[in-house]
């Protein structure tokens, strides 16, 4: 690294002060001339078929423009890998609008008018005549013998009997009575799963062990609920499509709208520079985001769809709610020797969300079991979108496997934190699913054990352990921990920048900026590495057609990881380039000098880098970029052309080797104090260590290891879906009825803290952090409730008052504990 | 399903009135003045107007010291008037239901959910959203520099409302505790879940405040 | 027809500068008119199109409805005084904490600064069915959609529901109630009083309303008296979230002692009925007792003699004798930070 430090250090993020004085504009901010406003006529039913529709009353109305039905949608395109690989469109795949509505809520058409008033009133004016289907909005009734299904094909996607290799199609799964014996109980039926791996032997495990449990335990559906509605603005220009959209990534954007749109992606241009939170709901984008597009080549006007709140809470996405029956051995030192784990995540009827398909992996890698067994499936039913949410499938694996371990720990009379030390992965940690060859994966680096060492002295665990389940009037305290993993980073995309004769460095940001400050913070490593100051450096972002290069989703982790290898290799690139020309024109051999301050020097010559761009662009070839790596992305080719003869280039692709799959760590703690006359409970504080690599951006960080701790907490505290299940439609479409946490909800003194070791595997040491941070907060949050309550007072979350109060009065559990959407 | 007893009198089909073309945002690198036109004109008040209490249309609303005249439908919230008729897009719409927070403005100093207020009652207010806290200079104000020192939130959808809500507080109450601090900013909701390092920037914009009044 | 939301329909706006004119406009337009005091509850309405007024009548200027005024050692406070203006009043603080307690535990900042007394105590119930527009009992229809079998009732009634389960979600209700307050009526040029406990009904006298209030009516003033100034006095509520979310239970007591026995009792209770209840069964059975345990144990197992649960809130069983144990022995235990 150069002499100019930058990563590690806090600094003002490019975007901040537009942020504080109101300057940003988020998709919705924008007006164009002539711009017509889209509404949306929504499902009433949670599943039907549009027999007839008549508009004629609305197109009548002055103002109104156009109506945008389903059938004016493009068919569903297919997807071409970058191995050039054909991925079949699937025909049931989710679309922005549709005559065979599968949740109330869903999009049926659209009405765009010159106002929002009269698109309203157009709406309102509209007759349709739907033939109401079969629904069910419970995936285990949905299980059930005879039971309904959500689609008139069935209630889950597999293949058929007949074609075991063919393409995924919906069909019936249904588990037998037998199945269900022990339902009355509150332990979720182990029926046919879809999908099972194992490693070891899990019987004999089981065999051996001191302690066996057996647990169900379900994990709530919540809404992802950004605060900014993913509201759309689109126009045509020279044959272009403009639009401007709210995305967690600005260049993989491009591909998915025109994806949908059937269009090249050389004719869409995204404008995207602020976005309101993703959280997973819109890592590229939305295909609600093609009505406005339709609708304005339909006009011939630019269109602005207005998505309100309540639309949002449809279509935005839902966390899959999983239930988990856990079945766990431990020898009596506390190592869990096997472990027998079946999850039953509930699904939206379109594509699978996979948590409870993925939940698996993570369980694995964070408990270690010596031997496991996994089984899942995936029930569609008629309920909105199920979309990854932070720490997708992740989540729901620790807020299965924590009551466990909790539980586990004190039957076994060992320290909470010890039982997770003792399973914890460290450093190159296996875990299943066996790949092909049966062994199994495991990953670059983990230092789990480093993390938990940290946070139980910086929280004061054993006095605060002391004080779990004291009774003080009616308040009794309880302090828990947590551990969380999930995925930290991928590899393989492109980095580029421009030095440029004025000495500044142009950095070309793909990344999208929806609040984690990485699409800036990651080419702080080649700023470094450059040796520039970082007010002589400018990130281009948030405008596609500013050619941007091949970037990764943001989305799982991955971008700090990913992207700071990239922005590693393109400075590389530039460095090796800048000594060339320094040799080439000072004389001596280019791996005699070296870049640092702003110039390249072997100690005796020396060129400022201002000078070197300007050589560069004389030089021209590789320099300046009319010569490029052959094994960057066609994107990031197109992009470099473009900035081609403008001074001295970064650009290169992320070859760098990898050994191991990349994941990131956290471990949690809470303490909490509940009021045992009214169940009602208080965070009174919380802290999280986190565990992924070498810190770019410490107040980034921070704010992702409790922000992303927060969302976690909703999970345990209040947030969640309410459905009725007789008419199945929403009976929480409100923010103040699915009950997101407030400020007042959480300890108004959090801490966090970091590992701070570099990732081997990677040539910054950086892995992402957003994703692992999720479980600790919710399950470090219950497993408190459990010191401070007992192991059998909650067996769902969120662990809400009424549910505390009522086992405390009755003395066990009276919740249902699987009944879906309560 | 509908309440089929409530009442659904509605105003018939209009003619196109006067459009209000109003000089509206410029949008980076794109374009353009923009006609802000969301509602229509209300057919029914011709005559109706010089009764005692119905309203004019036509109003004057003092918006960061300014005196700014608008056409303003009776049905029209204070959010919807600043966004699309003057151009303040620094106010969001998180939810447009009073239960989000981002809509916040001060109106005679008091924080207020914009979007759950109708523009025709504060026409004798002064509001104040955040583009009109900087000085005209550009020095920003001590609340909007302490979330710049502590590089507050995330996203930032909900940071104009929440630095609002924080302003109208601290009129209140200078010197809070970090705890009184989160009850005066908890009409406000943050998805990003940052509460705990906006807190630290609003602490830090309080303590930036009041050196600003010691001078 | 289909429905949409968010989209306010057009009407013709009044805002009276006086009592006079707001309440000419009133009798003019009679069940034309919609009433909008702060608006928090009003505007949602008008939002989810499920009531779309001719008229709107908005009493933001009505000078005279605002405001705290000292009379006799009570309080006279306008019915578009804001819930802020209440919460930080120091009389109210000073003599009838339970008002100022409650005012303070509303929704948010910003609905407190704008929300009314009055609107509070006469806002319509949160029923999730009823307002979806649901076509039930309160909506005019001819069923309850949040009393079947598979009804999500976690919020709802468990005592005195009739037909329709849904709850009177009020926090400054059952404070006024205990503190014996008077509702001043004003149709035309007529005035009514009515007393607080009065002025809220249940499904069995009018399944449409929560309230006596009738289309022309406005209620101007709260009088509060001198009755219970600086009594004993207890208010908690309890709820999922610390912000914006309605009462799940709440309680509300004013308790005069002397030499450790109850003199006078008054025991509210908000969210559990289509009314706050006063338990008068309770204020009578702790009246001449000793101020203790045994006492408040008593008086919880009085307070929900008679509850008949739904599927989802057995909770508020428990909590509501929980909550009138602490009001009766006032403070002792209580969570109320």
């Amino acid at each position: 690294m150069g002499d100019t430090r930058l990563v590690g250090q806090n600094y003002t993020t490019p975007d901040l002060h537009a942020k504080v004085t109101g300057r940003s504009k988020y998709a919705e901010d924008f007006r164009v001339d002539g711009m017509l406003f889209a509404k949306l006529l929504l499902s009433p039913f949670p599943h039907a078929r549009v027999r007839s529709v008549d508009t004629s009353a609305a197109e009548a109305m002055p103002g109104v423009r156009a109506i945008l039905r389903a059938s004016e949608l493009p068919e569903p395109a297919d997807t071409v890998t970058d191995l050039g690989e054909t991925i079949r469109a699937n025909p049931l795949s989710e679309r922005a609008l549709t005559d065979e509505p599968v949740y109330a809520g869903e999009p049926v058409l659209a009405v765009a008018a010159v106002d929002e008033e009269t698109a309203a009133a157009a709406i309102e004016a509209i007759r349709i005549d739907f033939e109401p289907l079969e629904f069910v909005v419970d995936p285990l009734v949905s299980l059930r013998p005879g039971g309904p299904n959500p689609r008139e094909q069935g209630n889950s996607w597999g293949r058929p009997a007949g074609n075991p290799t063919g393409p995924l199609v919906v069909q019936r799964l249904e588990w037998s009575e037998a199945d269900w014996s022990e339902y009355a109980e509150g332990r979720l039926p182990a029926g046919t799963p879809q999908a099972q791996w194992s490693y070891g032997d899990v019987e004999a495990g089981f065999a051996a062990a001191t302690l066996v449990l057996d647990e169900t335990f379900s994990t709530p559906n919540t809404q992802h609920h950004v605060l900014e509605p993913r509201s759309a603005l689109a126009y045509w220009r020279d044959g272009k499509l403009y639009m401007h959209a709210g995305t967690q990534s600005a260049v993989q954007t491009v591909a998915s709208i025109a994806r949908w749109m059937r269009l090249d992606v050389s004719e869409v241009v995204l404008l995207t520079e602020y976005t309101g939170g993703g959280f997973g709901s819109r890592a590229t984008g939305a295909v609600i985001y093609t009505i406005p597009a339709l609708l304005a080549r339909k006009t011939n006007a630019p269109v602005m769809m207005r998505i309100t709140r309540e639309e949002e809470q449809y279509i935005g996405g839902i966390r899959p709610g999983v239930h988990g029956r856990v079945k766990a051995g431990f020898a009596s030192d506390g190592r869990l020797v096997a472990l027998d784990v079946f999850t039953l995540g509930e699904n939206h009827a379109y594509e699978a969300q996979g948590d409870a398909i993925s939940s698996g992996r993570i369980i694995s890698l964070l408990y270690q079991p010596q031997a496991m067994r996994f089984r899942g499936a995936t029930v569609l039913t008629n309920t909105p979108p199920r979309r990854a949410q932070s720490q997708p499938g992740g989540l729901q694996g620790v807020m299965l496997m924590e009551p466990v371990m909790s539980k586990a720990a004190r039957q076994l009379g060992i320290d909470q934190v010890e039982i997770r030390r003792i399973n914890a992965p460290a450093g190159k940690a296996k875990f299943g699913p066996p790949a092909g060859n049966g062994e199994l994966q495991y990953s670059t680096s983990s230092f789990m054990r480093e993390a938990l060492a940290r946070g139980s002295e910086m929280f004061d665990w054993e006095t605060r352990k002391a004080r779990s389940g004291q009774r003080q009037g009616s308040k009794v305290r309880g302090a828990g921990v947590a551990v969380s993993s999930f995925v930290g980073g991928s590899v393989g995309f492109d980095g580029l920048f421009v030095i440029r004769p004025d000495g500044r460095m142009y950095v070309q940001s793909g990344v999208g900026n929806l609040g984690t400050e990485s699409y800036s913070d990651v080419h702080r490593v080649a700023a470094e590495m450059m040796g520039m100051p970082w007010e002589k450096v400018a990130i281009i972002w948030g405008d596609t057609s500013q050619h941007l290069p091949w970037t990764c989703v943001s989305g799982g982790s991955q971008t700090t990881h990913a992207m700071s290898r990239a922005a590693h290799a393109a400075a590389s690139d530039a460095i090796a380039k800048a000594k060339e020309i320094a040799a080439r024109t000072l004389g001596g051999n280019a791996a005699s000098y070296r870049v640092a301050n702003e110039r390249v020097s072997d100690g005796t010559r020396t060129m400022t880098l201002a000078e070197v761009a300007r050589r560069a662009i004389a030089l021209g070839g590789k320099y300046d970029g009319h010569e490029l790596p052959t094994n960057i992305n066609r994107v990031t080719t197109v992009a470099a052309s473009a900035l081609a003869g403008r001074g001295l280039m970064g650009v290169a692709r992320d070859d760098y080797g990898r050994d191991g799959g990349t994941f990131s760590f956290v471990a949690g703690f809470a303490e909490v104090e509940v009021d045992v006359e009214t169940g009602q409970y208080q965070v009174l504080d919380y802290m999280a260590v986190g565990d992924s690599g070498t810190i770019i951006h410490p107040r980034a960080y921070g704010g992702q290891v409790l922000g992303r701790g927060v969302l976690g907490m909703g999970h345990a505290l209040a947030q969640k879906t309410v459905y009725d299940q007789h008419y199945g439609l929403p009976v929480a479409t409100r923010l103040y009825q699915s009950r997101p946490p407030t400020i007042l909800d959480v300890p108004r003194n959090m801490k966090w803290e970091a590992v701070n070791l570099p990732d081997p595997e990677t040539p910054v040491g950086a892995r992402g952090i957003g994703e692992a941070p999720v479980g600790a907060g919710a399950s470090a949050i219950l497993n408190a409730l459990a010191a401070a309550l007992g192991d059998d007072v909650i067996r769902r979350a969120p662990a809400t008052l009424d549910n505390l109060l009522m086992a405390l009065e009755h003395g066990r559990p009276m919740q249902e504990p699987l009944t879906a959407h309560i | 399903m509908s309440n089929d007893d409530a009442p659904t009198t509605r105003s018939g089909p209009t003619s196109l009135g006067r459009r209000t073309f109003i000089k509206g945002v410029i949008a980076g690198g794109v374009a353009v003045s923009s006609a802000a036109y969301l509602f229509r004109q209300s057919p029914t008040l011709s005559g109706q107007t010089a009764r005692a209490g119905g309203v004019e249309r036509l109003v004057t609303l003092n918006v960061n010291g300014q005196d700014r005249r608008v056409d303003v439908a009776p049905q029209e919230t204070m959010a919807t008037t600043l966004r699309y008729k003057l151009g303040l897009t620094g106010t969001k719409l998180g939810c447009d239901r009073a239960e989000c927070g981002a809509c916040t403005v001060l109106v005679d100093g008091v924080p207020r959910y914009s979007c759950s207020v109708l523009t025709h009652t504060v026409r004798s207010s002064d509001i104040t959203t955040i583009e009109g806290l900087a000085a005209p200079d550009g020095t920003l104000h001590p609340v909007q520099q302490g979330v710049i020192e502590e590089q507050g939130f995330q996203c930032a959808y909900c940071m104009s409302g929440f630095i609002m809500s924080a302003v109208g507080f601290l009129r209140q109450n200078p010197n809070p505790t970090r705890e009184e601090l989160a009850h005066g900013v908890s009409g406000n909701l943050c998805r990003c879940q940052d509460y705990d390092k906006i807190l630290t920037a609003l602490h830090r914009g309080a303590e930036l405040s009041r050196e600003v009044a010691r001078g | 027809m289909a429905t949409i939301h968010d989209v306010i329909a057009p009407f013709q706006l009044f805002q009276p500068t006086n009592l006079d004119d707001a309440l000419d406009l009133l009798d003019e337009h009679g069940e034309a008119a919609m009433v909008i005091a702060g608006g928090m509850d009003s505007l949602d309405w008008l939002k989810d199109r499920l009531r779309q007024p001719q008229v709107v009548v908005e009493l933001s200027q009505v000078s005279e409805l605002r405001g705290i005024r000292e009379v006799d050692g009570g309080l006279e406070i306008g019915a578009m005084t804001t819930l802020t203006e209440v919460a930080e009043h120091p009389a109210v603080i000073d003599r009838f904490k339970i008002l100022s307690d409650a005012a303070a535990l509303v929704a948010s900042p910003q609905i407190r600064n704008q929300g009314t007394l009055g609107g509070n105590i006469s806002q319509d119930t949160r029923c999730t069915y009823y307002r979806r527009g649901w076509a039930c009992y309160r909506a005019g229809g001819n069923t309850c959609y949040a009393d079947t079998p598979t009804a999500i009732n976690r919020e709802h009634a468990i005592l005195e529901a009739s037909r329709c389960v849904a709850v009177n979600p009020s926090d400054t209700a059952p404070a006024l109630i205990a503190l014996d307050a008077e509702m001043v009526i004003r149709r035309g040029g007529r005035e009514r009083v009515v007393e607080a406990d009065d002025y809220f009904v249940g499904p069995d006298t009018d399944i449409r309303h929560l309230n006596v209030l009738e289309p022309r009516d406005l209620l101007t003033t709260i009088r509060i008296p001198a009755t219970w100034a600086g009594a004993r006095f207890y208010f908690e509520k309890v709820r999922d979230r610390m912000v914006w979310d309605f009462p799940l239970v709440n309680v509300a007591s004013a308790v005069r002692e002397s030499g450790g026995r109850i003199v006078d009792a008054r025991v509210v209770v908000g969210a559990v009925a289509a009314r706050p209840l006063r338990l008068r069964a309770v204020e009578r059975a702790v009246t001449g007792q000793a101020l203790d345990e045994a006492t408040a144990e008593r008086a919880g197992e009085i307070a929900i003699r008679g509850n008949r649960p739904l599927r989802y809130n057995g909770y508020k069983v428990p909590l509501m004798r929980n909550l009138v144990r602490r009001a009766v022995r006032g403070g002792m235990g209580a969570s109320n930070a």
